[in-house]
């Protein structure tokens, strides 16, 4: 999955890949994984095709205006998500001033350039974690979501969990 | 520099019938879900998720219908939270979406 992003990220049609070897999703999914002989030495090398999201969406702690965003605590594969997508969403907890960005350049994890729309959104993984602004699950609402599912009503889920947000 | 600041409303607007999204977290944390609930308010269908370790914010479109296809390499919301409804219901038995997983 990850060397999927990557190639998609890169610019390239497909990517080679270890360890897939003995996996029956190599067989199972032709339209995403191939078996190719190496031009350089003619072994077997199993191939993942590129994916180039239309768009990603990214929930983060703090963003500018313009779409600088740092992660807080892990960021999982968020950055190589925003760089497979032609565009990236982001909402965020809060909207910080470019200035707070500036002054630790490395930790900006997404540039502007890559970002087409930024939704301040607080509360937005709830009912899940945002480390560290709200560490545990809320479980009402969680279980909430899973009778949901269950009864289809997801749509009135979201109408409670949006209400008095635009 | 251009301010990007919209609305969930109009930032939910920019996703159109059959996109792929790359969805960002991992289980419970730090999932975009409040903008996958926002889609979930809205007609907008045939949608495609990827991502390394999807959970709740994807499991919503699978959920309601509203997407078709998920590429993972992980799919699940991890300790009490468990397995993924949504997606369960939209891929086991005769379920409608189809899983491309990539380990």
């Amino acid at each position: 999955m990850i060397n999927a992003l990557r190639a998609g990220a890169y610019g390239i049609p497909f990517m080679p890949v270890g360890g897939m070897w003995g996996s029956d999703l190599v067989s199972i999914r032709p339209e995403f994984f191939q078996v190719m002989k190496s031009p350089f030495d003619g072994k077997d090398v199993v191939c993942v095709r590129a994916l180039v999201p239309d768009y990603a969406i990214v929930h983060v702690q703090e963003a500018d205006a313009f779409g600088n965003a740092r992660i807080l605590g892990p960021s999982y594969q968020d950055a190589l998500l925003t760089r497979a997508a032609r565009k990236t969403i982001l909402t965020t907890e809060r909207i910080v001033g470019t200035y707070r960005l500036r002054e630790e350049p490395k930790l900006t994890a997404v540039p502007h350039f890559l970002v087409e729309a930024v939704v301040e959104l607080p509360g937005g993984a709830k009912p899940g974690i945002c480390y560290p602004e709200y560490q545990t699950v809320d479980w009402d609402d969680f279980r909430a979501y899973q009778r949901a599912v269950k009864e289809d009503g997801v749509p009135q889920f979201a109408e409670r969990m949006l209400e008095g947000r635009a | 520099m251009r301010d990007k600041r919209m609305s969930l409303s109009q930032a939910s607007g920019l996703i159109r019938d059959g996109m792929l999204l790359a969805v960002g977290g991992n289980g419970m944390h730090r999932n975009p879900t409040l903008f996958c609930l926002e889609l979930a308010r809205k007609p907008v269908k045939e949608l495609k998720l990827c991502g390394a370790a999807l959970g709740i914010a994807a499991d919503v479109l699978l959920a309601t219908g509203q997407a078709d296809t998920a590429y993972f390499g992980f799919f699940g919301l991890e300790n009490e939270a468990g397995l993924a409804p949504g997606m369960r219901k939209a891929m086991e038995g005769d379920g409608h979406a189809r899983a491309v997983e990539g380990s």
